[in-house]
């Protein structure tokens, strides 16, 4: 085909061809699509395996908080830590070749008490994890039961949560998870923050003892003249303990390896046993010194971030950039074949899906799956100079993603004009497997936004994905992501009902004018900015208490080390150790909000179709008895965003620009500041459920507008152009301003991108895209109607994974109501 | 001097009438009535209204559309729902589609500048860049409105953006000159070859067709030719022969593809909300069957040397799967 566009080239291939074809759409039940044996078994084994409550962590961790109830709480970090490293049981699985679980068996689910126990002591009681309607979780006897809720009667008044409570005030509380919800800070409330990647390139270059070595120097060379000297000091002591508990816990492994070594009949296993074993000796006494040592390492460093704390989108960075000297060297010494290499990508890959999370019901309605969730891969873009970073790990990566097919990893490539067409080409070749992999990332525009937050251009170049959509710059950044939801339907409720709420009538914002009164679309706008001024006050001023509290609770001494500006400070991560620090709180619904103000500006003040009484009658009688005011709000008559319509996108742009406004610049307590997203991942559905109905003719409970999506409701979808409208609509906003990050999904039915030019059509597609300036970009290629097979006949569809926004998840795990959201998206045809 | 086309439709993002990503203009009035066409709407040069019942919100609940009508008893009510509109009266329903709050009534044709229509046909550019597409018009009859056509191809040169005209060839060479220097590429059907059964199932001749067609290969333009076919109106062997020999022998095998569409019940709810009777209601077969013996037709074809596709797009190895 004709194309006016130049196109680059790459050396880099995989082990298959860049345009291998791996099929259109879900298909039913493979457990073959590796073509490693091994992997597609420890794949099935993974997908079999019950999901646990294990107590083990629980136990250690309370065990020392018993024990070290009188020194600094970092080192009763410390202590838990170890204690949890040198007693928990260790597990290697059959035909794994990499070692190294989160202190519970594969699947298993640990308990994170330093964080809170109030809800896990009452869903046991009251609505048992094992009755969920999704996200279930299984206590393994009642014996388990009944430890758990003892270890966490001692918590209680110790947690963030319970100290979190006393802190907050009514203005806080009212608006938040415990009050209307306008914006739920679950997630940090009840469990770790995470959202980071390490300085991966760092840590393969000194290893452990190199680490260990810099904390002691910097211990040995401390003031006693500085202020802080006391707290710098636990800092590093902290530290060292942890990584000397982490060498130790290495070489457990070592020893169990050797040991099952001596008793395993197959000479092939007993090899590989050998191997494990000698790679686990020389990674906790030295640095690795082959790519399968490097991803032994990476696999260790990584999960014990996770037996730290329970924070979530613990990622893994460039990977194919700090990876590739390993493979390079391996090549060269013709130590390693590529096929090896790709095969030890994919068990690591299988492995990665192995930690899980007990979530509370509040934050799992928000956050649908039970993974940790969010570990990013990032792979692609271009590098600290501004040249293409793709090489042979870039493809195999993605080889090894369309060959797993699973949760984990969330591959994230990132685009940009100069990504070869190889590159392009595989990555369409997997987003057409339909699979929900890769996300794919806009260097142009997340790049000028790493630089609004302050970093260098060779800084921001080297960002990568951690969670969702959020950006982060490995090794130096504590971005706080996915701080917060906000629901900004709410606030346009605020706005549309002098700051009450619809479903009790209770005052709960300033009462900043109502739909009755405005005499302008402009006094309308002034209204929306002062609710959002009033609701980002009060969440923010929440946010900051929250982190204070995990500063004074829960340091992170270990994840720290591997920050470089922490190891050189002596401040822990939660004291703004790192170089970069935020708090990144998203907006969900600001469709929503765009299509209602399109309502009122058209159809009350300009169109004078119904007054600003009757239209607010009809919302607050949720839409009955008011048929014809509801056809006339979804109808195609009243400007929508999505449509490439000027008058609606600008309403869009104002609404985003508005959040945005509202959140940056706002200072945090580690010398940051906060940075708006404008993403929901699926916690517009919840939110939805929990709102009253709004002007764009959405009917009370239905969910509100995804991520950066178009609002559809019941009625119908209000984008009707088709997917180049859409775009470019998207495309009206600085995606740059949300330097948290905005999130896409795009839907096509299996035929709409079929064959040889159905693909070429989705990479041009692509192409436009990345270059009308979006951020973010994921697919869906499914039908609705293979949606809604997978709804009758779930068991067929175990393994079926969609695209739910950030992240993938298994379809028919997902609560109904989520499930019937994905399948109302739109979905877009050439 | 500058023409309004009548505008039924503009769709964009199309894939199928044309290379890459495409825009694409339908424009109103045919002078052919296949039996099986799909867009019913497409026949008459002028302004039509059609009503969709299933979006109607009812005339106990609104009644707006006869409230708005200049004429009493021309909106057909079935339990309640406007199922019809009838449009052989001469009556202006603007009204009546301006007041419907929920889309129930659509009205087909608009008069569009050549202006107008660049606004649209721009918005999408950067995508005909990078993927070799561009515009498309169609119809209806396209070439109906020749002069149109011409100013508008005329315009999108001048922009770069690429044009590709999809035309019965039912019409006056004349008429064919005039979009002829700025078109890029041509689309047309073959229907059938016996002029007899053309005119039985088209309502014309398939003369002039041939004869523009065969105009057109000595001037070696770029050309796309489709078959329709259809259960025993045009897929006897006698028939898909006859066509071979005309694209090799007539036309000097001068056609990039041929597309063979199965057909499809395709536009019934149209029909319906038009109030026309349906002239494929008693065509009944067995789907695949049918589809087994479309592929048996593009062996034919390739075996003879022309480039022949089933459907409009190269089939990968994979087959599109269905649950």
């Amino acid at each position: 085909m004709l194309s006016t566009e130049k196109r680059y080239h790459t050396n880099a291939i995989g082990i298959e061809p860049f345009d291998k074809s791996y099929g259109l759409g879900y298909q039913v039940n493979h457990a073959d699509w590796s073509p490693f044996p091994r992997v597609n078994d420890l794949r099935q084994t993974f997908l079999d395996r019950p999901y646990d409550i294990d107590v083990e962590r629980l136990r250690l961790v309370t065990e020392s908080y018993q024990k070290h109830q009188s020194c600094s709480r970092k080192l009763q970090c410390a202590y838990a830590f170890e204690n949890v490293l040198l007693n928990t049981k260790l597990y290697i699985y059959d035909e794994d070749l990499i070692v190294g679980e989160i202190a519970a068996p594969a699947k298993a689910a640990p308990i994170y008490p330093e964080f809170s126990v109030n809800w896990i002591i009452d869903e046991i009681r009251h609505s048992p994890f094992e009755e969920r309607e999704h996200d279930k979780f299984f206590i393994r006897n009642d014996k388990d039961r009944q430890e758990i809720l003892d270890l966490c009667q001692w918590w209680k008044g110790k947690t963030i949560d319970d100290h979190l409570q006393a802190s907050l005030d009514k203005d806080q509380l009212k608006g938040s998870e415990v009050g209307e919800k306008i914006f739920q800070t679950n997630l940090y409330h009840y469990a770790g923050v995470g959202h980071l990647a390490i300085d991966y390139a760092k840590l393969m270059k000194v290893g452990y003892v190199g680490l260990i070595k810099e904390a002691k120097e910097h211990l040995a060379a401390l003031s006693k003249r500085d202020p802080e000297w006391a707290s710098k000091r636990d800092f590093y002591l902290a530290a060292i303990i942890m990584h000397e508990a982490a060498r130790t816990y290495i070489k457990r492994y070592a020893k169990l390896a050797e040991k099952m070594a001596q008793t395993e009949p197959d000479k092939k296993r007993k090899t590989e046993l050998k191997q494990i074993a000698a790679n686990c000796y020389q990674i906790a006494d030295g640095t690795p010194k082959t790519f399968w040592q490097a991803l032994q390492l990476f696999n260790i460093a990584t999960t014990l971030i996770q037996v730290e704390s329970n924070g979530h989108s613990i990622s893994y960075g460039r990977m194919d950039q700090w990876l590739y000297p390993y493979y390079e060297a391996d090549m060269k010494k013709k130590s390693l074949t590529k096929k090896q290499a790709l095969e030890l990508l994919e068990v690591e890959y299988v492995k990665m899906n192995n930690p899980t999370k007990l979530k509370d019901k509040g934050s799992m309605a928000v956050r649908n799956g039970r993974g940790f969730g969010g570990e990013s891969l990032t792979i692609g873009g271009v590098d600290r100079e501004g040249n293409d970073a793709t090489n042979d790990l870039t493809m195999l990566m993605l080889e090894g993603s369309v060959h797993t097919r699973m949760m984990n990893p969330w591959i994230c490539v990132r685009m940009h004009e100069k990504t070869p067409y190889e590159l392009k080409t595989k990555v369409v070749q997997c987003i057409r497997a339909g699979y929900g992999h890769p996300k794919l990332y806009n260097d142009a525009p997340a790049i000028k936004a790493m630089m609004r937050k302050g970093m260098t251009l060779e800084e921001a170049r080297d960002y990568c994905v951690v969670g969702c959509v959020e950006l982060s710059l490995p090794g130096k950044e504590y971005g706080w992501h996915d701080a917060a939801y906000v629901n900004t339907a709410k606030m346009m409720e605020m706005v549309l009902n002098g700051g009450r709420s619809f479903n009790t009538g209770k005052q709960l914002g300033p009462d900043t004018g109502n739909l009755a009164e405005y005499k302008s679309f402009d006094e309308v706008l002034a209204s929306v900015d002062k609710q959002f001024e009033y609701w980002t006050d009060q969440m923010c001023s929440s946010l900051n208490i929250i982190d204070s509290l995990h500063r004074q609770l829960k340091p992170l001494p270990y994840v720290s080390l591997f920050f470089s500006d922490c190891m050189d400070s002596g401040k822990d991560l939660t004291e703004g150790g790192a170089k970069y620090n935020g708090i990144g709180p998203q907006a969900s619904g600001t469709a929503t909000c765009a299509d209602s103000l399109s309502s009122i500006k058209q159809l009350v003040f300009e169109d004078h179709y119904c007054t600003g009484a009757e239209l607010l009658k009809a919302i607050k009688d949720n839409w009955e008895g008011h048929d014809i005011l509801y056809a006339m709000v979804n109808s195609s008559k009243v400007h929508h965003y999505g449509n490439d319509d000027d008058y609606a996108d600008d309403l869009f742009k104002y609404m985003f620009e508005c959040y945005c406004r509202h959140i940056t610049g706002r200072k945090n307590l580690r010398g940051g500041d906060f940075r708006p997203g404008v993403y929901s991942v699926n916690a517009n559905v919840a939110m939805g459920m929990n709102t009253h109905a709004s002007a764009d003719g959405r009917k009370k409970g239905e969910a509100i507008s995804d991520n950066m999506g178009p609002v559809h409701t019941d009625a119908g979808s209000h984008d009707i152009c088709g997917p180049t409208a859409l775009v470019n609509s998207l495309a009206k906003v600085d995606h740059s301003l949300a330097t948290n990050g905005t999130l896409m999904n795009l839907r096509f039915p299996e035929d709409a991108v079929a064959g040889v030019q159905g693909r070429d059509d989705l990479l041009n597609f692509i192409d436009s895209y990345i270059a009308k300036g979006p951020m973010h970009v994921q697919f869906n290629i499914m039908s609705s109607k293979t949606m809604r097979a997978a709804q009758k006949h779930p068991e067929n569809y175990k393994d079926m994974l969609v695209r739910v926004a950030g992240y993938s998840a298994y379809f028919v795990e997902l609560g109904k109501p989520l499930q019937k959201d994905l399948i109302q998206r739109t979905e877009l045809h050439f | 001097m500058s023409k309004d086309g009548i505008v039924f439709d503009i769709q964009r993002f199309t894939i199928h009438d044309g290379p890459g990503l495409r825009t694409e203009l339908f424009l109103k009035g045919c002078p052919l009535r296949c039996q099986w066409c799909s867009n019913p709407e497409s026949w008459k040069p002028r302004i039509q209204w059609g009503a969709y019942p299933s979006k109607c919100i009812s005339l106990e609940k609104c009644g707006l559309c006869t409230a708005a009508c200049p004429v009493k008893g021309v909106l057909n009510f079935t339990d309640g729902k406007l199922t019809s509109i009838d449009n052989s009266k001469g009556v202006d329903y603007s009204a009546c589609a301006e007041a419907c709050p929920s889309d129930a009534i659509k009205q087909w044709g608009k008069s569009m500048s050549v202006a107008e229509c660049m606004a649209v046909i721009r918005k999408d550019k950067d995508y005909y860049q990078r993927s070799g597409g561009g515009i498309t018009v169609s119809g209806g009859e396209s070439l109906m409105q020749s002069d149109f056509v011409a100013e508008l191809f005329e315009a999108c040169q001048a922009e770069d953006i690429q044009t590709c005209c999809e035309t019965t060839f039912y019409t006056k060479w004349r008429n064919v000159e005039k979009v002829l220097p700025n078109t890029d590429l041509w689309i047309s059907d073959l229907k059938q070859m016996d002029t007899k059964i053309h005119r039985k199932y088209t309502g014309g001749g398939n003369e002039l067709i041939l004869e523009n067609l065969r105009k057109l290969a000595d001037l070696n333009q770029r050309l796309i030719l489709r078959i329709p076919v259809i259960p025993n109106v045009n897929d006897d062997p006698v028939n898909i022969k006859a066509t071979a020999d005309f694209i090799l022998n007539d036309l000097h095998g001068r056609v990039e593809t041929l597309q063979l569409l199965s057909f499809m019940r395709l536009g019934v709810e149209k029909y319906k909300a038009l109030n026309i009777p349906y002239g494929m209601e008693g065509v009944h077969f067995d789907r695949k069957e049918f589809q087994a013996h479309v592929e048996q037709i593009a062996d034919y074809f390739n075996q003879r040397g022309i480039h022949c596709l089933v459907g409009t797009k190269d089939k990968e190895v994979e087959a599109v799967k269905k649950n």
